[in-house]
């Protein structure tokens, strides 16, 4: 039984998370009252920036650091996180783009079959831990890649990773693993 | 000392509210602010506490005192649920072991309660005693995410596995709940709770085959089940009528909400299989199909075979239709047949990434539509759950084909190209320093 079956397996990456600082003391203030598309939160000390291509939201603190969310890959987070910089420059700050960093990505895999979740967690304890009452997914940590991977029992994956690498290596390690626990189609 | 009876000295209002803004929470009353009774702060001795000579030159070191209380907590949760001596011991090991832990040493006591709610939870399933968090939760009267929190950190802690508790299990403790025996309710209501619990775990099992028991919390399930158990056992006329939240009220069970879209997804469950039934007829609507619950739970296994059958017909039906609609090019191959488990799909054999949509990479045929994702397991199977036969379609991303440069900019996005006005000034500038060196070579 080959690990993969000749199927292709497609890996939607839904979400990418970067961070990156702008070395400089930023006007949440002045940001709110004269940027564009901008929510200011005082009581979390953040604003709040949404752009609309790429589709990517913002967290603006003043100390320079920002964190960028919705993107749906790691160029496109990169592109945003510029564009963002550079609105933010346009609005008089000294902004230098440094540090930027993908710090998680989120995708989401569909297996084929249905998977037996008892069976997978009995064979791969304490790897995978699985509490019906709690959560209906059961939860499978690979330590060296640091990824995150949650089966559910209809054979949907959600995975997180530090980058879009280690989500596919993360999902053909587990992919022969679901495979051995898969729940037949027919009784 | 609750505030429910208590009256302010100052104005002998009634109206006292519990005050937990700063750092102990006090009880006020609202009319004039006067501060009913404070909290352990001011309780303090001045001087400190008395400590006893005894005290200051003990050898040996006293355990906690909350350690203490944990363990009858723990005594006290075995008693109200009436576990027996050897889940009682394990519990108080495991609360002794996790409660000298740096991560709940040094916690609020509301966590150690819970704590001790999961050490005996953990030593049940572990002496196979059916018991569901709910319960422990309804007990302790917790918070179930700050439950869940404290049984996962434990587990990880004690490095300890329970096995799996499955309904089937559960519910015969669940069944004993209502009170339908003949002393409760009119003759014609009545039911032995033995032969309501066997119907109702029939109905479970059926369930679990079926999809409905995986994702799904367990007590609207069981409550659906006993429901359908009831109304079947004995189906005249008052007993169909009865509706859910009657049955709820005269077994003095709490409604769930959710247990009418399980009584749903059963009954579609039982009418499919009560079509398969050879003395049946005329069509089996969801209104006439409770009546036959018992020869449909008698005969299961047969019944689940023939129609998995009819199904299999009916999708090879449909394929050999829409085959002959397509070009022929490709094999239409019906990977669903119950004796082949290999995988005879498309051979592309790499794991592929893509942001976007995933139907045009998926092997199977439909050459005309290629924007049509492809069939998942879920149209193949008898049963599936709802999530995979109405699977979410992925938005397409159109990719942008000639760009010209004079497409509309709309009036968002309108502020990124417009320069500013030092953005102007240096313009005009440049173009004047570029314009003049070339005035100059011509």
């Amino acid at each position: 039984m080959d690990s993969k079956n000749d199927e292709a397996l497609d890996i939607i990456v839904t979400n990418v998370v970067a961070t990156f600082r702008t070395r400089c003391h930023l006007n949440l203030r002045k940001i709110a009252l004269e940027g564009t598309n901008v929510i200011y939160k005082p009581e979390m000390g953040k604003v709040l920036m949404k752009l609309r291509k790429p589709k990517i939201t913002a967290s603006i603190w003043s100390s320079g650091k920002i964190i960028c969310t919705g993107a749906t890959s790691e160029e496109e987070a990169k592109l945003g996180a510029r564009r963002l910089a550079r609105c933010l420059q346009k609005l008089g700050f000294k902004v230098r783009f440094s540090a930027f960093r993908v710090v998680n990505v989120l995708a989401v895999c569909s297996m084929p079959f249905a998977v037996h979740l008892i069976n997978f967690t009995t064979n791969n304890r304490p790897i995978a831990s699985y509490e019906p009452e709690l959560h209906p997914a059961a939860t499978y940590r690979i330590k060296n890649l640091k990824a995150t991977v949650q089966v559910f029992s209809t054979g949907s994956l959600t995975v997180t990773g530090p980058n879009v690498q280690n989500v596919a290596a993360a999902v053909e390690h587990i992919y022969p693993i679901l495979y051995e626990c898969q729940k037949p189609r027919c009784k | 000392m609750s505030k429910a009876g208590l009256k302010c000295p100052n104005c002998g209002s009634s109206n006292i509210v519990n005050d937990d803004l700063y750092s102990q929470a006090q009880l006020v009353c609202v009319e004039c602010g006067a501060v009913v009774s404070e909290g352990s702060l001011a309780d303090d001795p001045l001087w400190g506490t008395d400590v006893s000579y005894s005290r200051t030159t003990a050898v040996k070191k006293n355990p906690c005192l909350n350690l203490i209380k944990g363990l009858e907590r723990v005594k006290e949760i075995c008693r109200i649920l009436r576990l027996n001596a050897e889940i009682e011991h394990l519990a108080q090991t495991y609360f002794r072991t996790a409660y000298q832990h740096e991560s709940f040493i040094n916690v609020t006591l509301q966590r150690k309660e819970v704590l001790a709610g999961c050490c005996v939870c953990i030593s049940c399933r572990q002496r196979n005693w059916p018991i569901t968090l709910g319960t422990i939760c309804c007990v302790l009267n917790a918070e179930e995410t700050l439950l869940g929190g404290v049984y996962q950190e434990m587990l990880k802690i004690l490095n300890i596995q329970a096995p799996f508790v499955s309904v089937v299990e559960v519910i015969e403790t669940h069944v004993h709940e209502y009170k339908i025996c003949k002393q409760d309710v009119p003759e014609d209501f009545a039911e032995d709770p033995k032969v309501l619990t066997k119907r109702a775990v029939e109905l479970v099992e059926l369930a679990g085959e079926s999809w409905i028991v995986t994702g799904r919390r367990p007590l609207p399930l069981m409550m659906a089940a006993t429901y359908l158990a009831w109304q079947s056992l004995n189906p005249n006329r008052h007993r169909l009528r009865f509706s859910l939240d009657k049955f709820c009220n005269m077994a003095k069970v709490r409604k769930r909400r959710a247990a009418a879209t399980r009584i749903t997804e059963l009954k579609e469950v039982l009418c499919r299989l009560g079509k398969e039934l050879p003395w049946v007829t005329e069509a089996v609507t969801e209104s006439d199909v409770v009546p036959l619950v018992g020869d449909i739970l008698k005969y299961r296994h047969s019944l689940l075979a023939r129609a998995l059958k009819t199904h299999e017909k009916a999708l090879e039906a449909n394929c050999a239709q829409t085959s002959t609609l397509n070009h022929p090019t490709d094999e239409v191959v019906p990977t669903q047949l119950s004796e082949s488990r290999n995988e005879t799909e498309s051979t592309s054999s790499v794991v592929q990434l893509s942001p976007s949509n995933k139907g045009e990479n998926q092997g199977d045929k439909n050459d005309d539509q290629s924007e049509e994702p492809a069939p998942n397991w879920g149209k193949k199977v008898l049963f599936a759950p709802p999530c995979v036969i109405n699977a979410k379609r992925r938005r397409v991303e159109r990719r942008v084909e000639n760009c010209t440069g004079d497409e509309e900019i709309s009036d968002s996005e309108i502020d990124s190209y417009i320069r500013s006005p030092q953005e102007a000034r240096d313009f005009a500038l440049m173009q004047k320093m570029l314009s003049l060196p070339n005035s100059e070579k011509s």
